[in-house]
């Protein structure tokens, strides 16, 4: 059973430090608006911006080009780049939708990142970056599940910008979104199969 | 700001001008996630104030020279509408007032916020007052607090804010705009309400010793009132959502 906890909210009468829990006279206490599962002791933050980590995949868009250096929106408040080397291949043009890997994240949160591929054509959505782990699955199985019923290309990047091309991309569309909307209340896995299958 | 001279007789039969008692809030309304462009939103009705309020953040900092490597900073801006008020406060842009509670909320904050999740970054908080009755200071911070929450931002309590004051030697809780300019006293307080720590307190007028203690016992008992507004404002957005399946 998940309970959602607010900011300040005591979780646990003994100490246990997570990413989104702060202890304080021995006693744990939530850091954000989130859902707390007792038996893992975890919280998941229902609202929030994304936090990167190395090798994550992510989707984003070129906005500026020097030389061999591309700079690369993710996200307002972190800045990405991508460094060609002597024997990459690459070549990207402004406005350009790419995929990537995060390669390192230096301070001031420059994020350098890898394996820069094009994502040609298609749409780019945006969803609340601590919504994606629902619109991956456990295993990878929702967006498994959408990608065999559309038959659309989805690339998901982790800081919530999704690229959808092909296939029935309304319908995988409208899928992401009510995921996004329904990322807290369980069940979801049915629904999302149901809503597949009607619409088939 | 009222004379002596015009003063209004505040408290008949017991009972204050509009009807509560000595220490009863105004009625507390309180709507998370009102505002779609922005990251977090709280829309608040206090009596008859009305405050919306509104988090854009964290995002790179605007100037550059103010972002500190190891944490985030605050920046907030307080205002009340030119149609928020019957004439003095109805000034566009800022003034000498608007300025200093926008900098008491800001510092507020910076005591919950946990900044170091967020270096280089800033966080926005704008107060929007759109309709004044007193007390607007306590409920922009109480909305504010409210619009973090929802925004996802990383913090160690929900603040709350609520004013006391004293007419005659009477204590009062939560005044409105009339007993606000025309009472011998009035302090503002925001709490974090998990240890009741004390993140604003200003006074006009004097309090004794043991006025103050029993003053800041009714914000305290009061808190646990707002306290839970606010943390059921949050749980809403997420019921109703909820509700829609588990009733099937």
């Amino acid at each position: 059973m998940k309970n959602i906890v607010v900011p300040g909210e005591l979780l646990e009468e003994r100490p246990f430090r997570t990413r989104n829990t702060y202890v304080e006279d021995g006693k744990t206490y939530s850091m954000v608006l989130g859902l707390y599962d007792k038996e893992t002791a975890s919280v998941t933050p229902l609202e929030g911006t994304w936090i990167p980590h190395i090798d994550d995949t992510v989707v984003g868009v070129v906005s500026n080009v020097k030389n061999s250096v591309y700079e690369i929106d993710l996200d307002f408040h972190i800045r990405s780049i991508v460094i060609g080397g002597k024997y990459d291949r690459f070549e990207f043009k402004l406005g350009d939708v790419i995929q990537a890997t995060i390669k390192d994240i230096e301070e001031k949160k420059t994020i350098i990142l890898q394996y820069p591929r094009l994502l040609n054509g298609g749409s780019v959505i945006t969803v609340t970056p601590t919504k994606i782990p629902r619109v991956i699955g456990k295993n990878n199985t929702m967006i498994k599940q959408i990608i065999e019923s559309t038959k659309s290309r989805i690339v998901v990047g982790t800081n919530g910008h999704i690229w959808i091309n092909g296939g029935d991309d309304a319908l995988a569309r409208a899928a992401i979104l009510r995921i996004e909307n329904e990322a807290h209340v369980s069940g979801l896995t049915e629904r999302i199969k149901n809503m597949m299958e009607q619409k088939m | 700001m009222g004379s002596k001279a015009n003063k209004p007789e505040l408290i008949v039969n017991g009972k204050r001008l509009d009807g509560r008692a000595f220490d009863e809030l105004r009625p507390l309304k309180i709507e998370a996630g009102v505002l779609k462009n922005a990251d977090g939103s709280a829309y608040l009705e206090w009596g008859n104030n009305k405050v919306l309020a509104a988090i854009y953040g964290p995002v790179e900092t605007q100037p550059k020279h103010m972002a500190e490597p190891t944490r985030a900073i605050i920046k907030c801006r307080y205002q009340m509408a030119p149609f928020s008020s019957l004439s003095e406060h109805g000034r566009t842009g800022p003034n000498r007032r608007a300025t200093e509670i926008s900098k008491v909320t800001k510092e507020v904050f910076e005591n919950v916020v946990m900044l170091n999740e967020f270096p280089g970054s800033m966080i926005n908080i704008f107060i929007e007052i759109l309709q004044s009755d007193g007390g607007t200071r306590a409920a922009g911070i109480t909305a504010a607090s409210v619009a973090l929450a929802s925004a996802g931002i990383h913090m160690k309590d929900l603040v709350y804010a609520v004013s006391v004051g004293k007419i005659g030697e009477e204590l009062v809780l939560d005044l409105n705009m009339i007993e606000d300019n025309y009472s011998d006293s009035d302090m503002p307080m925001a709490i974090s309400p998990r240890n009741n720590s004390i993140l604003l307190l200003q006074m006009d007028g004097g309090y004794t010793k043991e006025q103050l203690a029993r003053a800041m016992k009714m914000a305290v008992d009061a808190g646990k009132t707002i306290s839970s507004i606010q943390k059921e404002a949050l749980r809403d957005v997420y019921k109703k959502v909820a509700e829609r399946y588990e009733s099937v």
